[in-house]
């Protein structure tokens, strides 16, 4: 049958798409309702707390046997790292202060000498200035 | 009887739906087959590492640029390619052409060694840092920093404690000011239940999954309606490649630094110190009203993890007399990658930084 009014026949891809994105804000907005008690906040928290305590134990009866076989802990070894940190950070700072000490003297590198595009652009108002002038 | 003649639009629908239907099949097996989605291609090159942090200088892309080099400070808690995701959907790509000499700061994995970073490092080390060595690189004796969410705080925070330095303009993207208006973030790392602490003292390194659980409790089904979105529109390249770009940066959430996160729960989130103008950071104060250097922000109405009330108070906040918003519709990713960025906030960016930046 010929159609008969000027009505674009329904798309079942754009009303899928429609009925996605209604589920998904509808979905969303239920959640964040319920998520966002106190209630939520205190038993989510605690659920964390008792992961945290099961962790922790875990972490000091792994160390205790890692003591008694003489191999070191995972604190041990952050311990190594840590230090390996701050001299790293140490070395930082000591390159920073010898740059800055350098640029003192050092003269700023003109245009010719460094490398890429010229410095010269100008603010998007000065060219449309010089395009309207 | 007369024929009945079925409309050619039904027919040409009809057509449509069979030819998607069969592409969604081919294609889907090269979905989820393939490779990672190629993201961060605008090319570059590292000037300076340590650590977790990174420092990228992009090579220009267009014949004059301005003076003043641009450095964009990404989120701790993601990477910071979202910036460049892909040929004609980056926002460095876009800065870059239209004249900019860009540098971003982006952030690698904490290790167990570096659990005892704190904000104290990010604001005081490693922005100075990066800004040393950006100066630098282009020889210029000043800069303009953009900061995206959380790059927002550790700039504002670096521009409130340095206001003697180097920064000329600073723009800020989604930044969270008022604390007290995070929403649900706000809610679960209520201070009464929430033991950051206890969290922190265990596992030293926030790990990822953490992070990650985080983002998607704030919108729970988006997932599940994105792989729906991307199956029903598999037969569009274009939707797809933007799809797996997206979902990979999603799922490379970072780790956190356990103090950073001490310090980013107790300083900013329960005492709100940033809005109310009394934290310190490192030994030195870090007040909003001390910023007099012009400033940009840009928020996004339907933010669902900065919302619109947390980071509305910015340009009432800072001391500036150059100052300048732009309101987006759209959400916390939209605003700086998407469609909707390239045509409003990158070319008001450029134009409002186009300005300031001779």
């Amino acid at each position: 049958m010929a159609e008969k009014s000027g009505k674009r026949p329904p798309d079942p891809a754009e009303n899928f798409r429609n009925l996605v994105n209604e589920w998904e804000r509808g979905f969303d907005a239920m959640a964040n309702r319920f998520m966002g008690t106190d209630e939520f906040s205190r038993s989510m928290n605690q659920l964390q707390d008792l992961q945290l305590s099961m962790q922790k134990r875990f972490n000091e009866a792994m160390a205790e046997q890692l003591a008694n076989f003489n191999i070191p802990s995972r604190d041990d070894i952050l311990q190594l790292g840590e230090a390996v940190h701050a001299l790293d950070k140490r070395v930082a700072r000591v390159e920073s202060l010898l740059a800055k000490k350098g640029k003192k003297k050092k003269k700023k590198a003109n245009a010719s000498t460094r490398s890429g595009p010229p410095r010269t652009k100008q603010p998007p108002s000065t060219r449309q200035e010089a395009d309207d002038g | 009887m007369a024929e009945e003649s079925v409309s050619p639009e039904i027919l040409k629908r009809a057509r449509k739906i069979v030819d998607q239907t069969i592409q969604r099949n081919v294609k889907g097996l090269e979905f989820l087959t393939g490779p990672p989605a190629k993201v961060g291609l605008t090319p570059k090159d590292v000037i300076y590492e340590r650590g977790t942090l990174r420092l990228y200088h992009y090579h220009p892309l267009a014949d004059e640029i301005y003076r003043v080099p641009l450095l964009l400070v990404m989120a701790t808690t993601n990477k910071a390619y979202v910036f460049d995701l892909a040929p004609g959907q980056s926002m460095v790509e876009y800065l870059l052409k239209q004249g900019f000499d860009v540098y971003v700061i982006d952030w690698e994995p904490p290790v167990p060694a570096e659990r005892n970073l704190n904000l104290a490092d990010y604001t005081q080390d490693f922005i100075p840092t990066c800004v040393d060595r950006v100066l630098e690189d282009s020889g210029e004796p000043d800069l303009s920093i953009v900061g995206y969410c959380m790059g927002g705080v550790l700039s504002l925070i670096y521009a409130a404690s340095h206001t003697d330095g180097p920064l000329k303009n600073l723009a800020c993207l989604t930044t969270p000011v008022d604390w007290s208006e995070m929403g649900l973030t706000a809610i679960w790392s209520d201070e009464k239940h929430f033991d950051v602490d206890r969290l922190v003292d265990t596992l030293g390194i926030v790990p990822k999954s953490t992070v990650t659980a985080m983002f998607e409790m704030l919108r729970p089904a988006q997932k599940t309606a994105g792989q729906i979105r991307v199956w029903e529109q598999m037969w569009n390249d274009d939707f797809v490649a933007s799809y797996r770009a997206f979902e990979r940066w999603g799922n490379e959430t970072l780790p956190l630094a356990g103090e950073y996160m001490r310090d980013t729960t107790k300083e900013l989130m329960w005492g709100n110190k940033l809005f109310d103008g009394t934290l310190k950071v490192g030994g030195k104060s870090a007040r909003l009203s001390d910023i007099t250097i012009p400033v940009f922000a840009a928020m996004a109405e339907h933010d669902h993890i900065v919302s619109y009330k947390a980071s509305k108070p910015l340009l009432e906040l800072v001391g500036s007399e150059d100052k300048e918003e732009i309101v987006l519709k759209g959400g916390h990713v939209s605003l700086i990658a998407g469609p909707n960025a390239a045509r409003r906030m990158w070319p008001k960016l450029a134009e409002w930084m186009g300005e300031r930046s001779v």
